[in-house]
């Protein structure tokens, strides 16, 4: 049987609770500094090769 | 322009005035949220997390200057810096390269 590695193809992203307001202006701005950009490194991960 | 390291950021240097390129050993994957780079070299991945971003990456080589490829991409002048701080990111991690001037 052969196994698979899979890497999942999504960044991380915060996850959005029922008791923010819906409109937080403040919020796009940091985004947009923030999150244009995410690294990650696949050295050591097992089966990845 | 260059970044300005006691923004609380990473201490990196990058200047939106000079060419930039993808890295030949960069592979680009578009996504549904923007896109995955894969350096070859490096065994980096970069997400890049809107499609603004990736067509500025994309259209780098074909732009005298980064902030050429940012303007031609629709990048508001108010995102520029962060833009220029993405790019940025992607250079310290040799995502991108910068090329000899034409």
């Amino acid at each position: 049987m052969t196994q698979q590695a899979v890497i999942e193809a999504t960044p991380a992203q915060p996850t959005l609770t029922g008791d923010e307001p819906a409109d937080r202006p403040s919020d796009e701005a940091l985004v947009a500094d923030e999150l244009l950009v995410e690294e990650v490194s696949i050295d050591g991960m097992c089966g990845v090769y | 322009m260059s970044t300005d390291p006691s923004g609380g950021g990473p201490a990196l240097r990058f200047d939106l005035d000079r060419p930039w390129r993808v890295h030949d050993r960069v592979a680009v994957r578009p996504e549904p949220f923007g896109a995955l780079l894969y350096h070859f070299g490096t065994r980096r991945l970069s997400f890049l997390k809107n499609a603004t971003v990736l067509a500025v990456v994309r259209s780098l080589a074909e732009h005298p200057t980064a902030r050429s490829a940012c303007v031609a991409a629709g990048v508001p002048p108010a995102a520029l810096p962060a833009y220029e701080r993405a790019l940025a990111t992607l250079a310290e991690s040799q995502m991108i390269t910068e090329r000899a001037a034409s």
